[in-house]
């Protein structure tokens, strides 16, 4: 079997890396640096790469340089979450619409980044990269019914969190 | 299905990880269950509110310097800096490591020295685990952009030696993937690295340690600890089974 090329396995996965660094770290710098940190080690290890997938793998050393840097020092859970970024609002809404869209996806922001790091990657990983429990569950190296119970956990915190304003609609 | 069940359903259904039965069985509960609905109907209130959070896509000059970094040229001259000497660091270690044995003998009694020292130094400090864990599926894939290979990762619970979790260690100047297990009150370390040449089964006892080692699928296995040599033996089959 070929070993698997850096350009092939890694860069594809950059936006990927630098989402999930950003929700680890809670800020720009630290991710542009973990993702740099965890290009380089993939860029050494990327002959081990088997038939897994090589997002998750990516993630996976992502994870674990992060750990290595800050996982053990106790973090802060109430840093902000920083204002500068994409507006990918919809355009086709009005622009009172799109205001109250962007006020609605900044709560939504704000609470996902206040969760405690074991639910939010958790949540970070299953809603914006679409992975696997089993993906998750390699990625976090947690078992899978670890997965599940977090994700619910993390699921019912926001739920609460963004119950008050009605950010998540709810039924009627 | 109770309303109980359906709680534990309801995030593996969402996300599409019930089998159809599974699922087949939470739909038609909450098509009788207006309390279950509604919980499902929060979580796809949340998923869409969720997605609707734009996306943290990298940015280009991170782009850039991750695509023409690993081609020499260096994005941060600290960082090849600090690889260069961690590299520094190891060799230098191999090369005391052969230069205080040089005289010692063969290089697989060199070997069994660096082995017995690296359980022993394991032993004393208290850097036997880096991931305690006795879930097989928790430790394998930490190894994972640690060390250029993946070491097989077996429970052996059921034979009387439950896994207690595994450690990045250095034999001899290279990395080794260190897999510790328990029997009663011994540790037994399971040091692995990939050795595609293979080699006889050897049995060793140094300064009152059993060792055991065996090559397979490419990689090299010394397994050494204090237990007795028919527990160690047994330890050996039960891995190899």
């Amino acid at each position: 079997m070929p070993s698997h090329s850096f350009e092939a396995s890694v860069l594809p996965h950059l936006d990927a890396a630098f989402n999930y660094a950003r929700w680890l770290t809670r800020n720009d710098a630290d991710a542009e640096d973990l993702v740099q940190d965890a290009s380089i080690r993939a860029w050494r290890f990327v002959a081990a790469l088997r038939g897994e997938s090589a997002r998750a793998w990516f993630l996976t050393i992502v994870r674990n340089t992060w750990y290595d840097r800050f996982g053990r020092t106790p973090a802060a859970t109430t840093v902000p979450f920083d204002e500068t970024r994409d507006d990918r609002s919809d355009g086709t809404l009005d622009p009172e619409a799109r205001v109250m869209q962007r006020e609605a996806s900044d709560r939504v922001q704000q609470a996902i980044a206040s969760l405690p790091v074991d639910f939010r990657e958790v949540i970070v990983l299953r809603e914006f990269e679409d992975l696997s429990y089993k993906e998750i569950a390699a990625v976090v190296g947690i078992p899978i019914g670890t997965v599940m119970s977090r994700l619910a956990r993390g699921r019912d915190r926001l739920q609460d969190l963004l119950a008050s304003d009605g950010t998540t609609g709810g039924p009627a | 299905m109770t309303c109980n069940d359906a709680a534990d359903a309801l995030d593996p259904y969402v996300d599409g990880e019930l089998a159809p039965d599974e699922a087949a069985a939470f739909q038609q509960h909450v098509e009788t269950c207006a309390a279950c609905r509604d919980r499902l109907e929060q979580r796809r209130a949340l998923r869409r509110a969720i997605r609707r959070v734009p996306y943290r896509a990298a940015p280009e000059r991170l782009r850039a310097a991750v695509a023409t970094a690993p081609r020499g040229r260096s994005i941060r001259p600290l960082l090849a800096w600090a690889a260069t000497l961690l590299l520094g660091v190891s060799l230098g270690a191999a090369g005391a490591v052969l230069a205080r044995r040089g005289e010692a003998g063969t290089a697989s009694e060199v070997l069994t020295e660096a082995v017995v020292d690296a359980h022993v130094r394991a032993l004393m400090g208290d850097h036997l685990l880096d991931v305690p864990s006795s879930d097989q599926h928790t430790v394998k894939p930490w190894f994972v952009g640690k060390i250029d290979f993946a070491p097989p990762v077996t429970d052996l619970s059921a034979e009387g030696f439950p896994l207690a979790g595994g450690r990045l260690d250095y034999v001899a100047g290279r990395p080794a993937a260190a897999l510790v297990y328990r029997r009663r009150q011994h540790t037994i370390d399971l040091f692995v690295w990939p050795d595609a040449a293979g080699g006889p089964d050897e049995t060793a006892t140094l300064r009152g340690f059993n060792l055991r080692r065996w090559s397979r699928g490419g990689m090299s296995f010394r397994a050494v600890s204090d237990l007795g040599a028919a527990d160690l033996d047994a330890f050996v089959r039960a891995l190899q089974r």
